[in-house]
């Protein structure tokens, strides 16, 4: 399990998680995803696609990180590898109606500084 | 059975004469415990020729189920060993899978809470009640008993055979 990130000039912010969004994983990194998400950029991209395993303990951080990014005024967009589960996992508790998900970085991005 | 055996080979005909296969695990209650059972399930679905995507459904259904004993269960949860069993069943029409957790906490019947509403805003999302509504849209059918003081937990999943 590991996060990590890019700056991308002052507005952007790329978030990478890597492993299992389960129990264990998800305890290892929500403090640090909501750390991250809470810096002063515009956009907030969630690179999802090297994650393989999204329980609703991980959807919860996911949503703790967007609230933060809202409520400072800006977007935090998804990006998600369209074979794995982790779709199914924000499909089924309506997350990405809430948290808007891409399939690429670059749509993502754009998204995220729109 | 001792804490964390694994047993693979039960064979139980049905009254249908269908074959059912069993497999079983215990754990304890913690996060390391939760990838075993996760491990555990994958495995043994593999071995039972289950459909991959279906153990994805199933694998998400039982980190939930687990989730829920440890935050609702109470000390007798978390003290005491919880039991998983795995049965899998091949009809000639259909193949079913189910995983029943078995946990010594506080009786909970977790078809007893309503079905909500998804959040239309992220300003509306609550932290809670994510686990239940997964391990519904998940599992094809689901089913409870409290039964010898433990809670007995089922969920489920079917497949047409190729």
């Amino acid at each position: 399990m590991s996060i990590s990130h890019e700056d991308f000039g002052e507005s952007l912010r790329r978030i990478v998680i890597s492993g299992r969004l389960d129990v264990p994983g998800t305890d290892r990194v929500a403090s640090k995803l909501v750390e991250l998400a809470a810096a002063p950029k515009k956009g907030v991209v969630v690179d999802l696609t090297s994650v393989k395993f999204l329980a609703s303990i991980g959807i919860r951080a996911l949503i703790a990180g967007a609230k933060v990014v809202q409520q400072r005024g800006g977007k935090m967009v998804l990006v998600v590898d369209d074979s794995s589960t982790v779709i199914m996992s924000l499909e089924a508790t309506g997350v990405n109606e809430l948290i808007p998900v891409f399939r690429n970085a670059a749509d993502a991005e754009r998204a995220a500084l729109a | 059975m001792p804490k964390g055996q694994h047993s693979p080979d039960r064979q139980v005909a049905t009254k249908h004469n269908a074959l059912s296969q069993f497999d079983e695990l215990t754990i304890g209650a913690s996060g390391a415990e939760v990838r075993r059972a996760s491990e555990w399930l994958e495995a043994a679905c593999r071995q039972r020729n289950v459909p991959p995507a279906l153990v994805e459904q199933l694998a998400l259904c039982l980190n939930e189920a687990l989730a829920n004993v440890f935050t609702h269960g109470g000390g007798l949860a978390l003290a005491m060993p919880i039991r998983l069993l795995l049965e899998v069943r091949l009809d000639p029409d259909c193949g079913k899978a189910s995983v029943t957790v078995s946990d010594a906490g506080t009786a909970f019947n977790p078809l007893s809470i309503p079905q909500r509403e998804p959040p239309r805003s992220l300003d509306e999302a609550s932290p809670g009640g994510l686990g239940l509504v997964m391990i519904r849209r998940c599992a094809d059918w689901l089913d409870y008993r409290h039964q010898d003081g433990r809670n007995h937990f089922t969920f489920g999943a079917c497949w047409k055979p190729r």
